[in-house]
Formats: C-alpha cells, structure tokens, sequence
C-alpha cells in the first residue's frame, strides 16, 4: 500500500507540474518565455487586462460556452425524459443515436461541418459554432441529465399526483428539486466543454473571431509568444480547478462525469 | 384533498405515470430538438463529407459535379508516406494507451480506498485536464520540454546530461503530452468499475485465504475488464485522433493523420484529399477499437469461467 501511495502521489506531482510551471513563467519580467524566471514581475498579469484582441476571445467565449450550455440543458432535458420514461420501441437506438458524436474524432466532425457549413453560408458566422458546440455537447448533457431522470423516486410524483397537485406544481415542486443537481452539474460540465473547447472553432471562426483556446494555440503556434499566454493559463487553470472542487465537493464528480447510475 | 372527485385523482395519477406511453406524441415532441439538430448538423455534414472524399477534385462553376472515383482513397494506399503515417499514428496511439492505463489503474484503486479531501486533492489532479483548457497542459509541457528547459535543467542538475538535448519534436514526449490528457478519461471510467466490485466478494476471498494478487489477479482484473476495455478504446480513439499535441509539441516533425487532415482542411484547402483521410482515420479507430472490444470479451468471457 505504501509502494501504492508512494506511485499514486508522484502520477499527482506529474499532473500538477505542467499546470504549476505555467506561474513563474508568467512572472517573468523579461518578454521571453524562460524558466528560472528572468526578474520577477506582474506586468504580464496586467497585459491581459489590456490586451484588447485576447479580451475579446475571452468574451466571445463566455458567450459561445454559455449559449451552447444553455441550449444544450435545454433540450436533453426532455429528451431525457422521454428515453428514460418513454415505453416505446428504438429507446435503445435513440440513445445511442444521441451520444454518437462523442465517437466521432472531432477532426472529423469538424471538417465535415466546415464543408457543410460553407455550402450552408453559415462558415465563419457565430451561430454555426454554437450549432457545432450543441453537438458535441449534447451527448454529455444528456447522459448526465439521465441519470438524473433515473434517480428520481417515482413514488414522490405519484403521491404528489394522488394528493392533488397538477402537472405544472408537481413538476415545481416535486420533480424539479430533484433533478437540480443534475441540472447545475450537467450545465457547469456543459459550459467548461464549450468553453475549453479548441477544434470547432480553430475550424468554424471567422477571421479576427477567435476564441480564447484559438487565440491561445495561434499564438503558441507562431513564434514570439509573450509571457501574456502563461498568465492567462495560469488563471484559467485556477479557475478550473475551483470549478472542479465546487462540483466534486457538492455533488460528486465521479458519479456525474461517468454518466452511470 | 378528500372532496377532490374520484375521477380526476384517476386521471391526474395517470397523466403522471407514464406521460410518454399515454400520449407518443409527446415523447416525439420530446426527442425532436435534439433529433433535428443531428440529423442536419451530424448525420448529413458525415454523409456529404463521405460524398466529398469520392470527388477527384473540388466541384467549381465550370465543373460543378466532377464525377465519382476511389481515387483520393487510391492515392492514401499507394503513397508509402501515407502508409507510414498511418503506421504512425496507430503506434502512437497504443503507445499512449498502453502508458494512460498503466498509470490510470493503480491510481483509480487507490482513489476508491480513500475519501474527504485526500480524495479531492487526488482527483482534481488527474481529472485537471478535462477542467483545465488542453491548451494550457500542452503550455506547460512545452515550458517544461523547451530546450535548456525545466526537464533538462533538472538532468543536467542530477549529473544525467550535459549539453543540449532534444526532447520536444521526439516521439516519447508526444507520448506522455498524450498521455497526461487522456489519463483523467481512463481514471474516470476505472473508478467507477472498481466502485462497482462487491465488498463481500474481497472479503469472501480474503477469508479463504486469497493473497493480495492473487485477489487482483482473480477478482479485481476480471471484474473491471469491461471499463479496462472501454478506457482503452476510448484512449485510443481519442490519442489516435488528436492533433494540437502533434502541432505544438511534434511541430508537425512526426507526421500523423490527424496532422495532414488539418492541413489539407484548413491551410492547403484540398478538402476531397482531407475528407477521404478523415475518413480513413474514422474507419480505422472504429475499425480497431471494435477488434479489441471482440478479442477481450472473449479473453474475459474465459476468465470468468477460470473464476467460477
């Protein structure tokens, strides 16, 4: 067990080194990326604030991740509903059917909708990015609204009907307590997937409409990166994992990312 | 409450027991969004792509529908550059599966003996790259790659190296890049198999007198096989597929197939040669994943036996 523990908290140290790293390098006060840093500095912490085209990728994405989450939640709900409760044949293949773009190499499924898109007209206009988003998103909405669906105690909303209550109150009050957690849980995962998403719009954005992620690979990819990428690194990962803690500490991360009951 | 008249109760109970097998309408009402959304935004761009990769050159004004031929798909086969590189990015793939499970198997063991904040703090490390952007761990490993870099200070601090080495565009870091971002996939899936595994049965077993790998061997592995075999495919189709580690970490030096779909796509705009390699890498990750999952079922289907 202690040969065990010793293994497990190295595999810890490796995961966290990368994401660490990212911090000094950001504080460095030269514009090179260089480790030992050369002079300490917060100056590049403070170019993000001015730096006008990665503000903007920022805004574009805060808006694509919770256009996409919300539509997502939106519709797998019902959808949810009807797979988990429906009596009908092809419940199976329907659920397939919907989870099917996670087995899809992304690369693929995003040249297939830039081809299809440019013949479309909607290449290159935001809404065809929050479509392809809805894609890929919906499989995991969706799995993690089912599990919810299925949890639920019937019994509850056959009582609630038995007392009285209609549709619409037993759905308030009785239902919609019960699936809340699923329903944050599912919407937070949602927004983090769009928002970390790199592919669909390295593929799908327009030009001088980049997204944060393809901001960030753009200007890796192209020599003269300043020390501006580390910091914004280093805040997204903070942010991350403080997104992480919340969820796993109220609702329980395992349960909800595996998508099993 | 008791006033209420019998036969609305009745109703009321039934409108709520089974909403979907009462009224089919409302379940396809249900389940339309998302099945409209796939059909026009998955299932048809897939089959124009499928279309696409037949056409020998790009439909123009002039020529607007060229003719269909296998001959992007010929020329794949018969070029030994793509050959290799397909050769490549199989290899790459096992390569990093083989590595992602390895590691990710005693991890989820020890996630599942432990709990409270121990837990936490283990997870939100192996789990990192699915909340954190793959762009970032990808940053952090080149900081860590670079030449004269973290890595190679630390060598050449321990007596290991001197003078410069090459670690970024080498094969075995695109591995561990590729192995850091899909190990939270792997750990996932494997925790919740191990959670899975009754107690009685360990304990049934350890009364009997079972040694620890003895257990292992006979009750914790064939139990867990099922999610061995879905984070295996699932790290490998994903590996086999990926394309930011390669370009950034590779600097395109190791040639995959994800690499040449992106620049076929994006840069070079020869979208017939593109999709006709898309399509290749599809059938191939499906295509070995689906062998792997029939060779292990039977594999454990034995196993089971063995174990009764």
């Amino acid at each position: 067990m202690l040969g065990l523990r010793i293994f497990v908290y190295l595999v810890v140290a490796l995961m966290l080194l990368p994401i660490l790293i990212t911090f000094p390098v950001a504080l460095n006060a030269m514009p090179r990326i260089s480790f030992p840093p050369a002079g300490l500095s917060p100056r590049w912490f403070l170019s993000i604030l001015s730096d006008q085209v990665l503000l903007g990728s920022i805004v574009r994405s805060f808006w694509l991740a919770l256009a996409a989450a919300i539509v997502a939640v939106a519709i797998s709900l019902p959808c949810a509903f009807a797979i988990q409760r429906g009596k009908f044949r092809g419940r199976e293949f329907l659920e397939m059917l919907i989870t099917s773009p996670r087995m899809i190499p992304q690369i693929v499924l995003v040249l297939a909708l830039l081809v299809y898109f440019e013949s479309l007209g909607l290449a290159e206009k935001f809404v065809g990015l929050v479509l392809a988003h809805l894609v890929i998103t919906i499989p995991f909405a969706f799995r993690t609204l089912l599990v919810s669906v299925a949890t639920m105690d019937r019994r509850l909303e056959w009582s609630s009907a038995v007392l009285g209550a209609n549709a619409l109150q037993t759905f308030l009050r009785i239902m919609a307590p019960q699936i809340k957690t699923g329903l944050i849980a599912s919407f937070i995962f949602t927004f983090i997937l769009s928002f970390n998403n790199v592919t669909l719009a390295l593929f799908l954005s327009g030009i001088g409409q980049r997204t944060l992620p393809v901001e960030m690979f753009t200007r890796m990819n192209v020599a003269g990166m300043t020390p501006v990428i580390p910091a914004i690194s280093f805040v997204l990962a903070l942010v991350g994992v403080m997104l992480f803690v919340i969820l796993d500490r109220t609702i329980g991360v395992y349960r909800y990312l595996v998508g099993r009951e | 409450m008791s006033r209420m008249p019998r036969k609305k109760l009745a109703a009321t109970a039934r409108s709520l027991s089974g909403v979907a097998r009462r009224n089919p309408g409302l379940a396809i009402a249900a389940l339309l969004p998302v099945l409209l959304l796939l059909v026009f935004f998955f299932i048809l761009p897939l089959m124009q792509l499928l279309q696409l990769s037949m056409l020998a050159r790009q439909p123009t004004l002039q020529q607007p529908a060229p003719g269909y031929s296998i001959a992007n798909y010929a020329r794949i086969f018969q070029d030994s550059f793509y050959l290799q590189m397909t050769a490549t990015s199989i290899m790459l793939g096992v390569c990093t599966t083989f590595a992602t499970v390895v590691i990710a198997y005693p991890v989820a063991y020890y996630i599942t003996r432990i709990s409270g904040w121990e837990r936490t703090l283990i997870s939100v490390a192996c789990l990192l790259p699915i909340f954190v952007n793959v762009i970032v761990s990808i940053l952090g490993w080149y900081i860590l790659l670079l030449p004269f870099g973290v890595i190679q200070q630390a060598l050449a601090a321990l007596g290991m190296v001197s003078g410069p080495v090459q670690l970024l565009r080498t094969f075995p870091a695109l591995v561990a890049v590729l192995t850091y971002e899909h190990l939270p996939f792997a750990v996932l899936i494997l925790v919740s198999s191990l959670q899975a595994i009754p107690t009685d049965k360990i304990n049934a077993a350890r009364l009997l007198g079972a040694s620890v790998p003895r257990i292992v061997r006979s009750i914790i592995i064939p139990l867990t096989m099922p999610g061995l075999v879905a984070s295996v495919i699932l790290v490998f189709s994903l590996s086999t597929s990926s394309y930011l580690a390669p370009i950034l970490i590779g600097a395109q030096r190791i040639p995959v197939l994800p690499l040449s779909i992106f620049s076929y796509g994006t840069e070079l705009q020869n979208w017939p040669l593109a999709a006709a390699l898309a399509f290749v890498l599809l059938v191939l990750v499906v295509a070995i994943s689906y062998a792997f999952s029939r060779a292990m079922n039977r594999i454990s289907r034995r196993g089971e036996w063995e174990m009764v």
